[in-house]
């Protein structure tokens, strides 16, 4: 039996093969066009013809996949769109029959959404923008040569194995106001007057949350834009000196300008990211932030599992999905246009 | 002036020497090749003098002027390099005036001399392209033109054409060799490519394991080599060596013997010496009619032929037990000999041939040291009052 499947399986190799060279031969010797070769050379074998098409072949490797992918993401994206219609609230079951926007609606007129989208598009841009800035210059240095260079790389980019649940954690004893790390150190060498309860004073909350953030993540970044460097080669550093760029300008003119690639994807990743900081929000302050910290993400989780306001936490959840696809957007479009997609 | 000077240059990495001791002095106007093989410290010995490494010992003049420590901006050098390197994010445009915007010159200025640049190398219409939409030969004139334009007193060029195709490669020696008509400017030209360098160069200077072996015209280089390095590098394909020794008859190799007596080349019966001739300095009995002091005849066998076209290479086969192996090269290949024939010869493989040698072009070097002794050796009986000379003459 197994001899036989292993015959099946050489026959329908040399078969696909055969139809290779038919296709050629048809094509050199006559003239004729591929697809009207393989029409003729099939044409007598039309049972045999379905099973055989590369569609049906290919089946077994997409559809599983696909039907699981379609079912729970997508199927859960569209099904939380159309709960997001709803009035759905409280006990009981969402009703299909009344479906409109009035939850987009009340999401307009309610004070602490507003707030929460302003917070979370504060998060998104000065997080992508600092954690860049910040990897791209450790990538600088680290890739100048020095020692330890790999040490270091590692150390870098080691908090980004942490859980958020865990940095969370860990920031939170850094913001202690009484015997956290920041404020024993700014006391320590006589700068008492900027103690701060970092994490409870609504002036300086977002503020430190999106600093543990970029602690977390300027190591990835370094990797990105390092990985981008080591691909410009030497000659352009030497070409620019030799054309008597200063080591600034070097990299101003010449090199920065050429990682746009790395910038693009690293500032995807990291917005994406942003827009579902969930947990470590969660994990500092619970569902209730308040207004200075609260971003769309906290405030969907508190609408929908702590006030039972499903769709309207549904609703929050479309805007926010919504605004990931204004991020991944340009970057696929991008993508597609460099024929990479 | 675009006159560039090495004293007594060395760079020493931690545990390698990459040059060592270089002297040089180039003359202004002058093309010039450093060739040897990869890794002899050509391309180092360049970046010094760009600046864009420093020499452990020694100094760098550029127009008489010291610049061992200036930064390379500061040395009225430009640089073409190996892979082309232009800024993928700039059009061309772009990429030559770049040094020239980093200056602070006037946009006028610029234009007139980008225009001129790009005049010269042939990119008219161009400049707004970006370099991805460019040919390797375009970009490869844009990188020039970029060199061009910032009027250098010297020209470095590390390799500009190993990138491009054969056929292109050809072309755009042609093309370097106008340019350096044109600008009338100092080039100093890297490459591992001894036909690069013979094509060129007003001179060469062959460079192995971080030492100068020779500077000289490309025929000199070729005709009147100064050591064994020289010979075996310059030419292809390579010199024929066969390893032997000094007897009172003349050389005495294992296939090969040469009658000449020891004092007229100023050698001693026992002393070992390398003997080097040309490929094309060998010929069949047949052909021997052309040369005025032809050798004792030596018997051989054909083993594989290489027709170029042109002519046909003929490997030899001295002896009996002679083997094609590759690990006759290391025994000075005293069994084999690499002959060059007209291509209309009617020769064929294993076939038995005698075969003479040119007693004008043989060269005989110190097995021991590798240095020439001798370039041609005459007949015992008509005095050496043939051209040849001592390659210490050199120094």
């Amino acid at each position: 039996m197994p001899h036989s499947i292993f015959r099946r399986l050489v026959s329908l190799g040399s078969d696909g093969d055969g139809d290779a060279n038919d296709a050629n031969e048809v094509r050199t010797d006559g003239g004729t066009a591929t697809a009207t070769g393989e029409g003729t050379t099939r044409s007598d074998q039309s049972d045999r013809s379905l099973l055989d098409s590369e569609f049906v072949r290919s089946l077994p490797f997409w559809l599983p996949p696909a039907l699981l992918m379609g079912l729970f993401v997508y199927g859960a994206i569209g099904w939380n769109a159309v709960i997001s219609l709803t009035e759905w609230s409280g006990f009981g079951s969402p009703d299909y029959g009344d479906l409109d926007f009035s939850m987009y609606e009340q999401m307009l007129g309610d004070p602490t959404f507003v707030v929460a989208a302003r917070n979370t598009v504060v998060l998104l841009v000065v997080f992508t923008v600092l954690s860049l800035a910040v990897g791209l210059l450790l990538a600088i240095l680290v890739d100048r040569d020095i020692r330890y260079e790999n040490t270091l790389r590692t150390i870098y980019l080691l908090p980004m194995s942490l859980s958020f649940v865990v940095t969370a954690i860990f920031w939170a004893w850094m913001y202690n106001p009484e015997i956290g790390l920041i404020n024993v150190v700014l006391r320590g060498v006589g700068l008492d007057f900027l103690a701060n309860d970092w994490i409870s004073d609504p002036s300086t909350k977002l503020g430190a949350v999106i600093f543990a953030l970029m602690w977390q993540f300027s190591g990835y970044c370094m990797v990105v834009y390092l990985a981008g460097l080591r691909a410009i080669p030497n000659d352009q550093f030497e070409a620019a000196r030799i054309d008597g760029a200063s080591t600034l300008r070097m990299y101003r003119r010449v090199i920065i300008p050429q990682l746009r690639a790395s910038t693009m994807s690293a500032a995807v990743v990291l917005m994406v990211f942003a827009l579902k900081a969930f947990d470590f929000l969660f994990v500092l302050f619970g569902d209730t932030p308040g207004p200075s910290t609260d971003i769309l993400a906290t405030m969907m989780f508190r609408e929908a599992f702590s006030s039972s306001n499903w769709a309207y936490g549904a609703a929050i959840a479309t805007v926010l999905f919504l605004l990931a696809l204004v991020v991944i957007g340009p970057y696929l479009y991008v993508q597609y246009q460099r024929g990479d997609l | 002036m675009g006159d560039v000077t090495l004293e007594h240059v060395t760079k020493r990495y931690e545990d390698v020497t990459a040059v060592d001791d270089m002297n040089l002095a180039i003359n202004d106007g002058e093309f010039i090749c450093l060739v040897g093989p990869s890794g002899c410290g050509k391309s180092t010995t360049m970046e010094m003098i760009a600046g864009l490494t420093m020499p452990t010992e020694g100094e760098v003049f550029i127009g008489g002027r010291e610049v061992t420590n200036l930064p390379p901006k500061d040395r009225g050098i430009a640089m073409v390099f190996q892979n082309i390197a232009l800024f993928p994010h700039m059009d061309v445009y772009d990429n030559i005036s770049f040094g020239l915007r980093l200056r602070k010159y006037d946009k006028e200025e610029i234009d007139r001399r980008v225009e001129r640049a790009s005049d010269i190398v042939q990119l008219e219409g161009m400049l707004d392209r970006m370099p991805d939409e460019m040919s390797g030969g375009q970009r490869q004139r844009v990188a020039i033109a970029r060199a061009i334009v910032r009027n250098p007193e010297v020209f470095l060029m590390d390799e500009p054409l190993a990138n491009l195709d054969a056929k292109l490669r050809v072309h755009m020696r042609t093309e370097l060799q106008r340019l350096h008509k044109e600008l009338d400017t100092t080039i100093i030209y890297v490459t591992h490519d001894q036909a690069e360098a013979m094509t060129m160069s007003d001179r060469i200077a062959v460079i192995d394991s971080g030492q100068l072996q020779q500077i000289d015209p490309p025929l000199v280089c070729y005709n009147e080599p100064a050591n064994l390095f020289v010979a075996g590098f310059i030419g292809s394909p390579s010199m024929n060596f066969v390893d032997g020794e000094v007897t009172e008859a003349g050389f005495h190799g294992k296939n090969v013997e040469v009658d000449f007596d020891p004092a007229d080349v100023g050698v001693s019966p026992g002393d070992d010496v390398t003997l080097g001739v040309r490929p094309e300095d060998v010929y069949t009995e047949d052909e021997q009619a052309g040369i005025a002091h032809p050798t004792k005849r030596i018997e051989a066998t054909t083993d594989v032929l290489e027709p170029m076209g042109d002519e046909i290479f003929v490997y030899l086969l001295l002896s009996e037990d002679a083997t094609t192996s590759m690990d006759d090269a290391s025994e000075g290949m005293s069994d084999q000999l690499l002959m060059s024939v007209d291509p209309d010869s009617s020769i064929t493989e294993d076939q038995d041939v005698s075969v003479v040698l040119d007693r004008a072009k043989l060269h005989l070097f110190d097995t021991e040291t590798g240095e020439a002794i001798q370039h041609g050796i005459a007949t015992t009986t008509t005095t050496s009052t043939d051209s040849s000379t001592p390659a210490e003459s050199d120094d």
